[in-house]
């Protein structure tokens, strides 16, 4: 075989996750998964709260009908659960955007801190684990449920800065958990190691080569120690090889554009990439845990792509008077619920590995926001939404709760896993237990 | 000059040619004389027919540097070891005759096995040195650096904005209580902000801690390369900036907080290093930099330690790497294995990852649309992988190994990774020593970018090597020269004293607390750093005496340290302090060595004695033929430490090296466990008087330290054996295969240069560079 077709040779036979355990003692890519059907959970955030007259529906119960911002949703109407009526009740240090989106998912209040917001007391972080991490952590205790993350922090776009806005994940108390908003960033974090085993047997030839030219003139005792060498690489590469033949197939990584820049009009291609690397994961079983946040809270994203030139922060201040600002806020939702439903595609058209149906059957995907309404910045009637299933949620309804503390609907979701916690969060906001959805 | 080289080799030549006669002749004598059948019937059953040991009797080889005398003493008193009356008085002398010129003395074992330079790969250090500098950058222009963070005070406004600069100063250390007032007058004591920025020099090599302590907000960048104008320079760190090492940003409630960040760093570096803090509204403010080197102690860097200068991202090779074989004294890389080779794949591959980091930094590509990038990428390539083969490409391998692997790859991001990973692991890289198409000029500058920094050449060396100027004496000499002045050189040269001393080897220096309660681990690492000093001082003064090693007088103490021996410091650092010339004579006096060779609670003669025996005179000592603990409390308490070891070392098989190691040990018992000084122990005048027997067979009276330091500073053996450590530790290869008087060539000069150590390096590497490993004619 000549150098060009050995390599194309190489590249075309791939490499496989246990191909890398093998030869490095390196984690397999993915754990050992077992027949019980499998339970996923992604939580996905976007900012500057909605327009709750384009996002509840009138009517509760089983007969509703989508508002415009939620018709990107339209195909997944059966799976889905709107929770009106749900509050963030934390109170405590920091603006309203900062317990938005750090008490969000930890329904505990923030320290005080150095970390001044327009209004009330400085905060710094939340002062406890996030329900997303609280799930990951139970899954990963058990031998059944464990997988190689446990959970993966996704993020689109989100500015590179480490405050209470820009947080929602919190791994413990002063813990914050920064997402990933590089696609290649997190693609070298789940398939680095093949990448890596791609690029070492590319060149072993050429080291090969140059070890056997390299010899040619040396003495018999130094000749030795060469072919003592070469042995060794000879042997890494039959090694590769043969493990190769016995692995087994995975879910090949996404192809991703190489060239992409992290910038704000790139942020729609950006967004697509990480939902197919997340999916992806998913489908590996890399981990049964996602976050998905856009942007951060207070976020200035401007939509170019949708012909939106304003800030988004900005935009969500205006008065609902504004119909040309209430216009584009429409759009940039509308946005969001795409990429939702983008994903929610993907999931659907994902067979459930090792089991029946498909991947969204299993998955609960939760949609979150930091505040009800951005120009009254009301922790008020958060726009959760519920999309897929597993947890034995009963979906396609529409909900109108009568204000309940949203500790009781993360609760919920530690529950539908068999976590079965007796609070979340701040004890008195507990009260009540796990909010009732089947 | 040619002439004149050729002159020299000639006259070389002939000289070799006279020995080698006079030694055949002289050797068939000594080897075929009466001694031989002797020890044939009366030796060889327990020692073998060569004195190559025999399993299961006598397995040590016979070998060693006692003199003729002194071995035909010990034949007379003790062989064979079952009836030592059957070989005595002129047998014995014949024997001992025999075994001395067949097998026994240095001269014999160089001439029944020759050394030869051996292909080798490269040593652990040699491969971190030589891979962080493949991507190092060319030095930028910058004023002299002073020690210390440059540090800007700034005023803030609100939301944590900087505002007003109001300060620039020098700031020798972070570790600041400002209580809850402002930090230097025109400061607002209820929101500021500082940032301190510089280098920060790590001297040992291994996994640093660093850590940040304060209520407030701080964020720690290290090796990163921070330039002028970067975001950083704000509060909000933004998308091009890098991520900190520690973030510490965000307070929690006033409460002090401390962040670690664990690193692995190279010795004799300087890494670039930022710190940003800010206060806002907490009512009180205070911020701590602490560091813990390895093997050190939790601590304030200060000093040299911090730098103004603003350096560039290292990359390091922090895979660890089974240890190198030290069987012959020195490291060197001589074993192929699979955990070695694994070791260079996982590290191709993390410094792969690193280089991909920082391209746009090297490769001034600013964006991923570069027009250029493709070039600008491949031209980043082509400058690693020559550095790597230390010779420029040739055409076929910038065709195979530059072209194919970027036309193969599928993007140039990647290409250079995979450029990268195979610069690493080609042989060309790994066995330096391979002419592998290096031109005789390439393979010496690359022998002495080796030899002097246990890296690659530099840029200025290879192109002297391009011009063929490496082919003249005198230019490979000043080249050495200028590379001397190189930091890679400060570190090699001290690196080599911690091994020349013995103490690069982790021991427990931990005492006693009841005996020596002053004694602690700040001490200890004080005392490593007063150590340092020294060396550098005299290495690296004009003179570079070696003599001044020996018996100069002053040691470097600190306030602390002064209060454990006797003196006093006042203010901070270390300070030099001259002792008495009767108290203290140079290295052999140091307290770090001398607390190194001794036990927990006493002096320990014994390990003072084996240590000079060995590492400062150069004799062989062979294991203990029974080992014998010192159980110091099943002695007579009354005795002092050396009538005890007289005591149990009086056994005649015992005393056959203990008379070399006790007489040295002895004299050196004015110190106790930690180095300080004493006129009595155990209620006893000490007594250091000893006589010591050399090799040649001479009685030398030794009266304590500084008489045991001027022997030592003035004997020949212990100066080659100086010689020869160095020369073994810089080439990491046997001297003797530089030719049988190479250790006698390189003393004389030593001697002419007034005992000079740079001088020594310089001549070592004129000698050592322009000899290679044999080939064979094809």
């Amino acid at each position: 075989m000549n150098e060009l077709s050995r390599r194309a040779f190489l590249k075309d036979l791939g490499f496989s996750a246990s191909a890398l355990s093998f030869l490095y003692g390196l984690p397999s890519l993915q754990a050992q998964g077992d027949s019980s059907p499998k339970k996923r959970l992604i939580i996905m955030f976007s900012p500057n709260g909605t327009l709750p007259d384009q996002f509840w529906p009138d009517a509760s119960g089983e007969d509703f009908i989508l508002k415009s911002i939620m018709e990107p949703l339209a195909p997944h109407k059966d799976s889905l659960l709107t929770l009106k009526g749900v509050h963030n009740k934390i109170g405590g240090n920091g603006d309203d955007h900062m317990k938005g989106i750090s008490c969000l998912l930890t329904a505990r209040k923030l320290h005080r801190g150095n970390i001044q917001g327009g209004g009330h007391t400085p905060a710094g972080w939340a002062s406890g684990i996030s329900i997303d991490q609280e799930i990951a952590n139970f899954l990963q205790s058990r031998k059944e449920t464990k997988t190689r993350f446990g959970s993966l922090e996704f993020g689109v776009a989100v500015p590179n800065r480490a405050d209470p806005w820009t947080r929602m994940s919190y791994a413990g108390s002063n813990k914050p958990i920064a997402p990933i908003d590089d696609p290649h960033q997190m693609l070298q974090k789940m398939y680095g190691q093949m990448k890596d085993r791609e690029s070492l047997v590319s060149i072993l030839d050429d080291v090969a080569a140059d070890l056997k030219s390299v010899s040619l003139k040396l003495t018999k005792e130094d000749k030795n120690m060469l072919e003592e060498h070469m042995s060794l690489v000879r042997q890494i590469e039959k090694g590769l090889v043969e493990a190769e033949k016995e692995s087994s197939t995975v879910h090949p990584q996404p192809e991703l554009d190489p060239n992409i820049e992290l910038v704000n009009d790139n942020t729609p291609k950006i967004s697509r990439m990480q939902i197919d690397l997340l999916v992806n994961g998913l489908a590996n079983d890399m981990m049964r845990v996602a976050t998905l946040q856009f942007m951060r809270s207070v976020g200035q994203a401007r939509m170019r792509w949708l012909g939106v030139n304003d800030g988004h922060h900005s935009l969500s201040h205006k008065p609902d008077k504004d119909k040309s600002a209430q216009d584009k806020l429409l759009k940039i939702n509308k946005w969001f619920a795409g990429e939702l439903g983008y994903l929610c595609k993907r999931l659907k058209e994902t067979p459930e590995p090792g089991g029946e149906g498909n991947m969204f059957d299993n998955t609960t995907i939760m949609w979150v926001n930091e505040l009800g309404k951005g120009n009254n910045h009301t922790l008020e009637n958060i726009p959760f939404t519920l999309l897929g299933g597993g947890l034995g949620f009963k979906m396609g309804r529409s909900l109108h709760l009568p204000g309940v503390n949203h500790n009781r609907l993360l609760m919920a979701l530690a529950h539908g896993f068999g976590h079965h916690i007796k609070e979340f969060g701040e004890h008195k906001l507990s009260e009540g237990g796990p909010l009732d959805l089947a | 000059m040619r002439n004149l080289k050729r002159n020299r080799i000639y006259k070389v030549t002939i000289t070799l040619l006279l020995f080698l006669c006079a030694g055949s002749f002289c050797y068939s004598l000594e080897i075929n004389g009466p001694g031989k059948p002797m020890y044939m019937k009366q030796c060889s059953s327990c020692h073998g027919d060569k004195g190559e040991g025999v399993n299961g009797e006598y397995e040590e080889a016979l070998f060693g540097d006692w003199s003729l005398s002194k071995l035909t003493r010990y034949v007379i008193k003790s062989m064979p070891d079952d009836d030592p009356d059957l070989c005595v008085g002129d047998d014995a002398a014949q024997v001992a005759k025999y075994i001395f010129n067949a097998f026994y003395s240095p001269q014999a074992r160089l001439r029944n096995s020759p050394p030869r330079i051996e292909l080798s790969h490269l040593t652990n250090r040699q491969f971190r040195e030589s891979v962080s500098d493949l991507f190092r950058q060319p030095a930028s222009d910058e004023p002299a650096p002073e020690s210390g963070l440059s540090a800007s005070y700034y005023n803030s406004k609100g939301m944590n904005k900087k505002d007003s600069l109001k300060k620039r100063r020098i700031d020798h250390k972070i570790d600041f209580d400002f209580g809850s007032g402002s930090p230097l007058e025109g400061v607002k004591a209820e929101q500021f902000s500082i940032a301190w920025e510089g280098s920060l020099r790590a001297e040992s090599t291994g996994f640093y801690g660093l850590r940040l302590t304060t209520p407030n907000g701080a964020r720690l960048y290290l090796n990163v390369n921070i330039k002028e104008g970067d975001k950083n320079y704000r509060d909000d760190a933004s998308k091009e900036s890098n991520p900190p090492l520690i973030d510490a940003w965000v307070s929690s409630g006033n409460k002090s907080r401390t962040e670690n960040a664990r690193v692995f760093l190279q010795g004799g570096r300087e890494y670039p290093i930022r710190i940003d803090y800010f206060k806002y509204k907490e009512s009180t403010g205070s911020i701590r930099f602490e560091w813990l080197p390895p093997n050190g102690v939790w601590s304030v860097p200060t000093g040299d330690q911090l730098s103004t200068r603003k350096g560039e991202q290292l990359i390091l090779a922090k895979t660890s790497f089974p240890p190198d074989d030290r069987s012959l004294g020195y490291e060197r890389g001589s074993d192929i294995s699979k955990e070695w080779l694994s070791a260079v794949t996982r590290a191709s591959l993390d410094v792969a990852e690193q280089v991909d980091s920082i391209l746009g930094y090297i490769s001034g590509v600013k964006s991923k649309e570069d027009p250029q990038k493709s070039e600008k990428l491949i031209s980043v390539a082509m400058r690693v992988l020559e550095r790597a083969y230390r010779r420029p490409l040739t055409e076929q391998e910038k065709e195979q190994s530059i072209g194919l692997i970027f036309a193969d790859s599928e993007s140039p991001e990647v290409a250079v990774k995979r450029v990268v990973l195979l610069a690493i692991k080609s042989p060309h890289f790994l066995y330096p020593q391979l002419p592998g198409g290096k031109t005789p000029s390439y393979q010496v500058a690359s022998r002495m970018a080796l030899g002097l920094w246990d890296s690659i050449p530099d840029d200025a060396l290879i192109g002297a090597a391009s011009d063929g100027k490496l082919s003249n004496q005198d230019y490979i000499r000043s080249e050495a020269e200028r590379m001397l002045e190189d930091t890679r050189a400060r570190s090699k040269v001290i690196d080599f004293f911690y091994h020349w001393l013995d103490l690069d080897l982790e021991r427990d220096l931990m005492k006693n607390d009841k005996v020596y309660p002053d004694f602690d681990e700040y001490k200890i690492s004080d005392l490593r750093r007063s150590m340092n000093m020294f060396i550098e001082d005299v290495v690296w003064s004009k003179k570079s005496d070696y003599r001044d090693l020996l018996l100069s007088s002053h040691i470097y103490l600190n306030q602390g340290l002064a209060g454990v021996y006797g003196k006093s410091v006042e203010g901070d650092g270390m300070k030099r302090i001259d002792f008495e010339k009767t108290e203290r004579s140079g290295l052999l006096t140091h307290p770090y060595l001398l607390s190194h060779f001794s036990y927990s609670y006493n002096s320990s003669p014994v390990h003072r004695g084996v240590f000079l025996t060995r590492h400062i005179l150069g004799r062989t000592l062979k294991p203990p033929p029974q080992a014998v603990s010192f159980e110091n409390q099943n002695l007579d308490p009354s005795l002092s430490m050396r009538e005890k070891i007289t005591h149990v070392t009086k056994d005649s098989n015992c005393m056959a090296c203990h008379e070399i190691i006790n007489s040295l040990g002895f004299s050196l018992e004015n110190y106790d466990g930690i180095g300080r000084w004493r006129d009595t122990e155990n209620n006893k005048r000490v007594d250091s008087f000893t006589q010591f027997e050399t090799r040649a067979g001479d009685l030398v009276n030794l009266r304590g330290s500084r008489s045991l330091a001027q022997f030592i500073a003035n004997d020949s053996n212990a100066q080659k054996n100086f010689v020869q450590n160095l020369f073994e530790y810089m080439m990491k290869q046997p001297i003797q295969a530089y030719g049988e008087n190479t250790v006698d060539d390189l003393h004389t000069h030593f001697v002419k240069s007034n005992f000079s150590c740079k001088e020594l390096i310089v001549e070592i590497l004129c000698l050592a560079s322009t000899k290679g490993i044999k080939q064979e004619e094809s």
